[in-house]
């Protein structure tokens, strides 16, 4: 079994949609610092992907610093450095052109966005960085 | 990347039928190549040159930088070779099977073919005539696994296999991913089975190479496009030739784009419908790009026989 959450879907590039999912779970909090990473079999294996993807993602992991190799263990998570704002802004551009797009269909206008962002964020108990990492309990670096 | 296959020109015959015609194929080390094609393309002919079965009428071929027609006792220790009609000594268990085929490769790995074994759910005291179709495939991979093969020939290998045995039996194949340059070439009538393991696709038509990609490159320039016509007759128009199967549904246009780029598809757009104002084109799967070019492949033969 992996140590993170994937479901690949259909058309996108396979390995960019493990890489997603790694970053996502470093994110939440499903791989944490020090933990062991799977090897490029066991990636191959449980994901049915062939080695030179799943080298690519290990590499590509790597290179970002989420991953550093440990003699003896293998593959461990690595605390990645946050990456720029700007770099973590363009991140959630594809899910706001879908929002946007999405509002127009149903006539609604930039305040009505903002305001169901609002509610979404109410509903779904969403933390500031500041508040999160203290709930977490741990330093946040900057 | 060296290639551990290179066929060049291959071309076999028989009698009237040209099974293979002037084919090309390079796989490159390390690779895993669905070797792809409707039944009676010429991919078990392929593959039999490729192991000298067949010997080749003209044209080179070369497998692990050697002519396939003196590949001998030395290359064979490095090729693993399973397929649909694979022939087992069915008096043998299972056991007996592993034992007997173990003193032809130096490089055998015991105890990888013990857990193999164990993967598979094969039963050691089982006569391999009593197993069912799929346990007597898995015992087929493993006798040729187990010696860790630079090179994996698979001819459809799927055939007739429920899809838990078919899961099984990559799994398992995948054990080998860390052995370095390993790779593998696996022909199939259908992509299914392979498609997110294959990092290239190889398409067959008559014997002639149709396509060969690596998967990465097809995702990125294939496209499923719908536009909204704007009451034009999209009959009249001359489309690019890289606009696959166009069809039309009421208002909509549809098509596969070989060779999308947004700004090109606008351009197109713009020339050949220039009051459609919506797009939308989404990426595909390796079995859509699949299905669209094997329409498109029986259309152009329809309209080269006419």
């Amino acid at each position: 079994m992996l140590p993170f959450l994937i479901q690949i879907e259909d058309g996108l590039p396979v390995s960019d949609q493990i890489i997603q999912a790694v970053r996502k779970a470093m994110l939440t909090g499903q791989l944490a610092q020090g933990d062991e990473f799977p090897s490029v079999r066991t990636l191959s294996q449980e994901l049915r992907i062939s080695p030179t993807t799943a080298h690519k993602v290990v590499a590509t992991l790597k290179d970002a610093g989420y991953l550093a190799s440990r003699p003896g263990i293998g593959m461990v998570v690595t605390a990645p450095k946050l990456p720029e704002r700007d770099d973590r802004l363009d991140h959630l551009q594809p899910l706001c052109s879908e929002l946007l797009k999405e509002a127009q269909d149903l006539h609604l206008n930039f305040d009505d966005i903002v305001t169901a962002l609002r509610q979404a964020a109410d509903d779904n108990g969403f933390l500031e960085p500041a508040a999160r990492s203290s709930s977490l309990g741990k330093k946040s670096k900057s | 990347m060296k290639p551990i296959i290179e066929v060049r020109q291959l071309r076999k015959r028989f009698k009237k039928t040209l099974a293979v015609d002037g084919l090309d194929l390079i796989v490159p080390e390390g690779a895993v190549m669905a070797f792809l094609g409707p039944n009676g393309a010429g991919k078990t002919t392929t593959i039999k040159c490729l192991l000298n079965i067949h010997e080749p009428d003209a044209g080179a071929v070369n497998v692990l930088g050697i002519d396939s027609r003196r590949l001998g006792p030395a290359e064979f220790r490095q090729i693993a070779y399973v397929s649909e009609n694979q022939e087992l000594p069915l008096w043998m268990t299972v056991r007996q099977f592993l034992d007997y085929c173990r003193p032809m490769y130096p490089n055998w790995d015991a105890a990888f073919a013990t857990k193999l074994m164990k993967q598979f759910d094969l039963p050691p005291e089982g006569k391999l005539k009593s197993l069912s179709r799929g346990m007597k495939m898995k015992a087929a991979l493993l006798s040729s696994l187990a010696y860790r093969p630079k090179l994996v020939v698979l001819d459809e290998p799927f055939s007739g296999l429920d899809p838990l045995v078919r899961d099984e039996f990559i799994r398992g194949m995948l054990e080998l991913t860390e052995n370095e340059g390993w790779t593998v070439f696996v022909s199939y009538h259908d992509i299914e089975e392979v498609e997110r393991m294959a990092d290239r696709v190889a398409i067959l038509h008559r014997g002639k190479l149709q396509l060969n990609e690596s998967a990465e490159d097809l995702q990125s320039r294939f496209r499923a496009v719908e536009i909204v016509l704007n009451g034009e007759d999209p009959q009249s128009h001359a489309f690019p030739e890289s606009w696959l199967n166009v069809e039309t549904a009421g208002r909509l246009l549809r098509f596969t784009d070989s060779r999308y780029a947004e700004s090109a598809l606008n351009a197109a757009m713009a020339k050949h419908l220039p009051t459609a104002k919506h797009f939308q084109a989404k990426p595909m799967t390796l079995r859509e790009i699949f299905v669209a070019l094997a329409r498109t492949y029986r259309l152009n033969g329809l309209m080269a026989q006419s």
